[in-house]
């Protein structure tokens, strides 16, 4: 039961003040039951008075941020904790990080997803899949929707085989010969130059950065935090083997440098 | 000396367009001279001809820092636009624009110019980086046409080689087909949660984004409970029934008391009056609202000679008299009809067409 520190268990608790106001704790003598809006020493609290929450309510809270963040996550977008607080949590949330803690639980438990963090400190959350995928799972796995991820991958093999970024105007020069061009619509990915600069890069997939002292500007792509924790180069490096069908190991910088990031 | 040429030699066919530094040299070069003007002026009106020494020195520096900003600038310049040679080839122009720029440094004493030669340095490491960057990608021996060739292979379309040309020639089934393969090998390299969609579908896709609680799902079963319903009743009209009771029994009443006062005399006989012999189903609500009739003792029904039922008005007069219901002792009497009575009535009585018309 997720019970918050409050007034009534100042005797017991630990804080040494009143978590709402600041008040030192010694200036009571014994505990209040509504809050120290009642000792007359500050203004009412800004928050409403939180009760003991019982297990269904608790329960009930988890199951909307776990809906939550499944919707959220169909875009691909990392989810921001300001909207998390604004739409699940609003007024509890300096529970927030033990709230996030269940639903991650929930989610890790009951879909095999783990809630990450996309970097330290940025208070934006993926989705990501805790299951390896298996033989078996090919046929079903990545079927919904659009393709892309074959267009991604084939991307992110440039990339790495290449040293970790290349020009927007290689990869374009590629991709051509794919039958993909940026300036044409394509049958299955639309507008692959919004696709490639824009929705993967939202996405967090892909970096895409201005190649300095260039003009006409040119840029490059790298990849993106979202990418370092959905796969890894090893992973890349044995897609790109196996589409040559040789071995990782022929490249050996990149085989090295794979090694190395395990 | 105003002149002095960059050492690099530009590529041939660049349209050199003059670029910022070469303005930005001009104005203050112009700037410069006006003010080396003004002293002369002021050096003439005082009547002293040659110039003061240390004012001399003052403008042989000032010459000697525009030229070394000059310089930079050029340089600068150069390098901007030899840029890809400088990157992807294996020239030593980078090399020797650094000694240039070594030189240069050797003279420089004021702010201005080290700015300048800052900026310079800016660039060249910029394009070191680059340089090296690409000596990296050479060595890792990864060559984007042999990829792609493989791609086809890997996918199984390298017979597509001998059919079209291009790529995008092809069907969009072809391009469909590699892309669903590329897609399925791609994925199981990727940890990649799959997109969750309810069952039932959802309004757009942006709402579902904005507002993704438990009353998204309400309202999706109310939209599945919106689709194709049987027309529901707005509310129960028993009443209606009862209207229509009274208003045929009324209209029965009405023919029947219009048939007695043309012929006085002679009374009706009972199944020729409720007989329709096109319906029997309208027979049978015939004899349901006769009967109505009888209760509320507008007429009577009575066996005639032959055993035959027939109906009779009732005197109102008489109904006054004896209304008192006891007296008449109330008899009930159970009529019942087949088909096959209806049909055998019919046919006995020859009854052609009913004394009651249907008021539809």
């Amino acid at each position: 039961m997720l019970q918050k520190p409050r007034d009534r268990d100042c005797q017991s608790a630990q804080p040494l003040s009143c978590r709402d106001c600041g008040v030192p704790r010694d200036v009571w003598t014994e505990p209040r039951a509504q809050g120290c809006a009642a000792l007359g020493f500050c203004p009412a609290p800004t928050t409403p008075t939180r009760e003991l929450w019982t297990q269904k309510q608790l329960e009930l809270k988890v199951a909307e941020l776990v809906q939550f963040l499944l919707v959220k996550d169909q875009k691909k977008i990392p989810i921001k904790k300001t909207s998390i607080l604004k739409h699940v949590i609003r007024d509890y949330r300096d529970i927030f990080p033990d709230f996030l803690q269940l639903a991650a639980e929930r989610l890790r438990y009951v879909f095999g997803y783990k809630l990450v963090e996309l970097e330290p400190r940025s208070n934006a959350y993926i989705l990501i899949n805790t299951l390896e995928p298996v033989e078996e799972d090919a046929e079903v796995r990545g079927s919904q929707g659009t393709p892309t991820t074959g267009l991604l991958m084939i991307i992110l093999g440039l990339i790495f085989m290449n040293g970790n970024s290349i020009s927007e105007t290689e990869v374009w020069g590629f991709l051509r010969r794919l039958g993909v061009y940026p300036t044409k619509k394509h049958s299955i990915f639309g507008d692959p130059k919004k696709l490639i600069t824009e929705d993967f890069v939202r996405q967090r997939y892909l970096e895409y950065l201005r190649i300095p002292h260039t003009d006409p500007v040119v840029y490059e792509f790298q990849w993106g935090p979202r990418t370092n924790l959905e796969t890894n180069k090893m992973s890349v490096l044995k897609f790109v083997a196996k589409v040559h069908n040789q071995n990782p190991t022929d490249w050996q910088m990149q085989y090295c440098e794979a090694l190395l990031d395990e | 000396s105003k002149n002095k040429r960059c050492s690099l030699t530009p590529r041939a066919g660049n349209q050199l367009t003059p670029s910022l530094p070469h303005f930005v040299e001009e104005g203050e070069e112009a700037e410069e001279e006006e003010e080396v003007l003004t002293k002369e002026v002021e050096v003439g009106a005082d009547g002293v001809s040659a110039m003061h020494p240390d004012l001399l020195e003052l403008e042989v520096d000032r010459e000697k820092c525009r030229n070394i900003r000059r310089h930079y600038r050029q340089l600068i310049y150069c390098v901007q636009q030899n840029r890809e040679d400088i990157v992807r080839t294996a020239s030593e122009s980078l090399t020797e624009a650094l000694e240039e720029a070594d030189v240069l440094f050797d003279c420089v004493s004021r702010t201005r110019e080290a700015v300048l030669d800052a900026q310079f340095l800016v660039l060249a490491s910029d394009l070191g980086k680059e340089k090296a960057k690409q000596l990296n990608s050479d060595m890792r021996f990864f060559n984007h046409i042999t990829f792609c060739d493989v791609l086809f292979v890997f996918v199984g379309l390298n017979w597509m080689e001998a059919e079209c040309e291009e790529f995008s020639d092809c069907d969009d089934s072809i391009a469909s087909f590699f892309w669903e393969t590329v897609q399925k090998e791609a994925t199981s390299w990727m940890l990649r949660a799959e997109t969750f969609h309810y069952i039932f579908g959802s309004f757009k896709a942006e709402h579902s984004a904005r507002k993704p609680r438990l009353e998204h799902h309400k309202r999706s079963c109310k939209m599945e409970g919106n689709g194709d319903m049987p027309m529901k009743l707005k509310k129960l009209d028993l009443n209606a029934n009862q209207e229509t009771t009274e208003k045929e029994v009324e209209r029965i009443l009405g023919l029947l008391q219009t048939y007695f006062e043309k012929c006085p005399d002679v009374p009706v006989s009972y199944f020729e009056f409720v007989i329709d012999p096109n319906s029997f189903s309208r027979t049978v609500e015939n004899i349901f609202y006769v009967s109505f009739i009888i209760r509320d003792g507008f007429a009577r029904i009575r066996l005639d000679q032959d055993k035959l039922p027939i109906l009779e008005p009732t005197n109102t007069s008489q109904v006054d008299e004896e209304n008192d219901s006891c007296s008449y002792g109330r008899k009930q009497g159970v009529i019942s009809l087949s088909l096959q009575d209806w049909k055998n009535i019919i046919s006995t009585f020859e009854i052609s067409e009913a004394m009651i018309k249907n008021s539809y």
